[in-house]
């Protein structure tokens, strides 16, 4: 018993050390670096003052900026993500199961992919819905996709899904009897959904926006797409471009870095004190049963309220992406159109397509298998041990939701390129990466799971004589197995879809898909680019198929 | 015998005016490849042993052209020597690639065999941290001295990037389009025109440039039209053929010739003052992974064959007196070109990054 506590404990040490490392590392870099006035390029700094925050708040353009675009962001992605979540949790629109499993497509499409096609849908003068606009006497462009607003908007689609899963989330476990009295009580639905509905789940929907503010705060894609071609810089788009110039700034990079981070700390405690808080009033030891509302003609409406958003968010985005992408050069304007099918012949051919969807691919697979298997570990010490520590541990293995993943990535570049080991330029820096900015993830994941095991059945297994290690392999991961495989497909896809981190991070043996379609966007133009996305999003999706199959039919092999 | 004295000055001095064109090809019948006798192979002379670089099985390309240039230029190199692979390259614009090849060799890790530059700022730089090998290609011979560096062996030439203003003949017509580089300045063009970015060099070549012929006022003045700053010559182009920009204030020639040849509506103008030239230069890597097969890649790229890819295929002007100008494009004899005195213009290069950055929105 002594001697398996004592493996216990140090494999527990381990692991508290090996993750503290991981989150703590790079920020111990980033800070060091904002605060050195001396040579930006030396290391280490022979010079320590604040210099640096004091010009970033002496003008305060982009810090401004940021805050602009994340609230536009965060208010759209609310209003989108409170309406769907209640015509999906709370009516008997049509299809709902199938509505419900579509409301994922924006995620997977990602806000790089989907800001390159609203870019071809809503430019000023060249957007195809604009033209349509001139062509019935517009003067004026109706949409402009490069203002704060088209930034704010395109964040909004492919980032605000998060807003979509929260609120649902509460919707579903309210009591529907609170509804029903108020119908009863003579008010209308709509008047019940903003009277009643939305106050019940009022502190979720206050979570999701203050959880979605943070995400936006950090954004990267849709505004180095959108924003840089036009002047407008937000926090990681500056630092992203201070970094990769010679010579590169990097204390005044890092210094935004930390301001961002310091912002999104306080943005993230807060939601922690309004989730700790309050309390689910609504969810009750009663048993109720949920019953969806009865909307009558109106259920059309609410459909077309749903096939709305999904077109917007996928089909015409993807329509776009196919129209540039079979052009030989970009052009909206009939009489310049050439077609082609040269665009799909060349993006075989380069280096992004080739080896990046392969570096992706294998990146995403080593970081759901390895990420599995640690982040299982760690939920089990969180909340199935009783080592001390523990407290702590959750708390370093949910910092990374408060860091900037391309502050992040900045911190791994300043902290790797000084070290011995020569691994910057690595798959296996990504793969660190990867592994501490979605620890959050994987953990949330699992412990979701964990929470719901019962302990004596653990207990049971150790009364009877297993050690820790064979406990774990035999009785908590199998029964574990729903959230661990949960975690590995989020992983997956989480590691797929990448942008912020990797962009400082890639290199010639290290190309990923996210940054390449930045790169080529940059150097190769939007009709090569879309046809690399296009290739890009169906191979990833073809790849999620068949492991999701693979799984199904895992469980159902053991399941007989 | 005083008369006959100055009489010999003047005629020595106009002996050394006649011969001062041709100074530039003594020096360069002059010049020792690395090695005494090169070996011919594919076509062309090189120094590299040709076993080994096929044994080190790949080469490694950091460049700033445009990507589906280097990989249909990697390609052909491929095809030439099938057992080295051109798959791994890394394409970014100038100042990106350097801070980015700067990272990987300050962590120790030596990814690059081959770096392309567009700025002499970054090669500056990197010959003073002994980045590069250097090499003599039996190529050399072809470069005149201005077109290599001092030694020769660091670096050299493979194109002059030349850059003049352009605009969407749908939408601005010849009468009323940009003559001069002052011409930007007027109020009519406000939030419409395009440069490039500051991890450009030919952008910095202008910059300073036009700084000197019209002095800092004329970015002042610039800074009010609100131009944008793009990351690539290809995004500038699309934009200007989309009508989201009038003006290129900084078009790349070679794009225009390609953009034009695809059948393009757009027009390119060389200002009455001159076209703004910088050059796109490369060299072998230290410490690179692959030093035989860099040797011969440059070798092929300073090649004839090499460099009429480089002309034919990707409208670039090469330094080689006896390549062909690109499909379309002037011959260099016949373009007034303002290149910078490259020793000032290193001196002000931070300066420019400064100024441009703030000139572009991000401050």
């Amino acid at each position: 018993m002594g001697a398996r506590l004592h493996m216990q404990t140090v494999i527990t040490a381990g692991v508290i050390l090996v993750c503290a490392g991981l989150v703590l590392y790079p920020l111990f870099f980033l800070g060091q670096v904002a605060l050195n006035t001396g040579d930006p390029t030396a290391w280490p700094p022979d010079q320590y003052g604040l210099d640096n925050f004091d010009g970033l708040f002496h003008s305060p353009g982009i810090l401004l900026n940021t805050l602009h675009v994340s609230a536009l962001a965060t208010a759209m992605a609310i209003v989108i993500g409170f309406t769907m979540a209640w015509i999906l949790a709370r009516t008997d629109v049509p299809w709902r199961g199938t509505l419900e499993s579509l409301m994922s497509l924006p995620y997977y499409v990602t806000p790089l992919v989907g800001a390159l096609a609203w870019s071809a849908l809503a430019a000023p003068n060249s957007g195809f819905l604009n033209q349509v606009w001139y062509a019935v006497g517009g003067v004026q462009p109706l949409f402009n996709i490069n203002s704060p607003l088209g930034i704010a908007w395109v964040m909004a689609l492919f980032e605000g899904s998060v807003a979509f899963v929260m609120i649902s989330a509460a919707m579903k476990s309210m009591d529907p009897a609170l509804e029903e009295s108020s119908q009863v009580l003579g008010a209308g639905k709509f008047e019940t959904m903003l009277r009643v509905t939305l106050p019940l789940v009022a502190p979720a929907v206050l979570g999701a926006t203050i959880f979605v503010f943070a995400e936006m705060l950090g954004s990267f894609s849709a505004a180095a797409i959108l924003g840089m071609p036009e002047r407008f810089y937000v926090v990681t788009t500056a630092i992203w471009t201070l970094v990769i110039r010679f010579p590169p700034d990097f204390p005044l990079a890092a210094a935004m870095g930390i301001s961002l981070f310091g912002v999104m700390l306080a943005m993230m405690y807060l939601y922690g004190r309004i989730m700790r808080a309050t309390t689910y009033v609504t969810i009750t030891g009663k048993a109720f049963r949920p019953r969806l509302m009865q909307m009558g003609w109106t259920r059309w409406l609410l459909f077309a309220v749903c096939v709305a958003y999904l077109v917007v968010a996928v089909f015409l985005p993807m329509l776009a992406l196919l129209y540039v992408s079979l052009l030989k050069f970009a052009t909206i304007f009939p009489k310049d159109i050439i077609w082609t099918l040269e665009n799909y012949q060349t993006a075989l051919n380069l280096g992004p397509v080739r080896s990046a969807l392969g570096t992706s691919l294998l990146l995403g697979l080593l970081t759901a298998t390895v990420g599995v298997l640690l982040m299982g570990l760690l939920s089990w010490i969180i909340y199935r041990s009783r080592t001390p520590g523990r407290g702590f541990l959750e708390y370093i293995v949910m910092f990374p939701q408060s860091v900037p993943r391309l502050v992040f990535g900045l911190g791994l570049l300043l902290g790797w390129v000084v070290m011995p080991i020569p691994v910057y330029g690595t798959i296996w820096l990504l793969l660190l990466a990867y592994l501490t900015v979605f620890m959050p993830l994987g953990v949330r994941t699992v412990s979701g799971v964990m929470v719901q095991l019962d302990k004596s059945v653990e207990e049971c297994a150790r009364v009877c004589g297993a050690s820790w290690l064979y406990q774990l392999r035999t009785v908590t991961m199998p029964l574990l197995r729903p959230g661990l495989s949960a975690a590995w497909v989020l992983l997956f896809i989480a590691s797929v879809r990448e942008v912020g981190t990797s962009v400082l991070l890639v290199g010639p043996r290290t190309k990923v898909i996210g940054p390449a379609i930045i790169s080529s966007w940059e150097s190769s133009g939007l009709q090569l680019t879309a046809a690399m996305a296009l290739i890009q999003v169906t191979i990833v999706f073809a790849a999620l198929l068949v492991l999701l199959r693979v799984a199904g039919r895992m469980a159902r092999i053991e399941g007989e | 015998m005083r008369l006959t004295t100055a009489t010999s000055t003047v005629v020595l001095i106009l002996l050394m005016l006649v011969a001062a064109p041709d100074r530039g090809a003594a020096e360069t019948a002059a010049i020792q490849s690395s090695c005494p006798t090169p070996t011919e192979v594919k076509g062309f002379l090189t120094c590299a042993d040709v076993d080994k670089a096929e044994a080190e099985g790949a080469v490694v390309y950091y460049g700033p052209d445009i990507e589906r240039q280097i990989v249909a230029f990697l390609q052909k190199f491929n095809a030439l020597f099938p057992k080295i692979d051109t798959k791994q390259y890394l394409r970014e614009q100038t100042g990106r690639l350097y801070a980015k090849l700067n990272a990987e060799r300050q962590a120790g890790t030596y990814l690059a065999d081959v770096l392309a530059l567009s700025d002499l700022a970054p090669a500056f730089d990197f010959i003073k941290k002994d980045g590069y090998v250097p090499y003599v290609s039996p190529q050399m011979a072809a470069y005149e001295p201005r077109f290599r560096s001092d030694p020769p062996g660091y670096y050299t030439w493979y194109t002059m990037v030349l850059a003049g203003i352009a605009y969407n003949t749908d939408v601005v017509s010849e009468a009323e389009a940009p003559k001069s580089w002052k011409d930007l300045l007027d109020p009519k063009w406000r939030g419409s025109i395009n440069f490039k970015d500051s991890a450009s060099g030919l952008q910095g070549a202008q910059w300073f440039m036009l700084r000197k012929l019209y002095g800092d006022q004329f970015w002042k003045d610039m800074a009010k039209q609100q131009p944008r700053a793009l990351p690539s010559t290809v995004q500038q182009y699309e934009r200007l053929i989309n009508r989201e920009d009038k003006i290129i204030g900084l078009a790349q020639y070679s794009t225009f010739l390609e953009f034009k040849a695809k059948g393009a509506p757009i027009a390119f103008v060389v200002p009455t003052e001159g076209l703004v030239g910088t050059a796109q230069f490369v060299g072998v890597v230290s410490k690179g992974p692959h030093p035989e097969a860099a040797k011969l890649f440059l070798d092929w790229f300073l090649s004839p064959l090499g460099q009429e890819i480089m002309s034919r295929e990707f409208y670039h002007h090469s330094p080689r007196p006896d390549v062909a100008p690109p499909p379309g494009g002037k011959p260099i004899s016949e373009l007034n070109i303002l290149f910078p005195d490259w020793n000032e213009y290193i001196k002000a290069h931070t300066q420019y990054v400064r100024a441009w950055n703030a000139l572009s929105g991000l401050r």
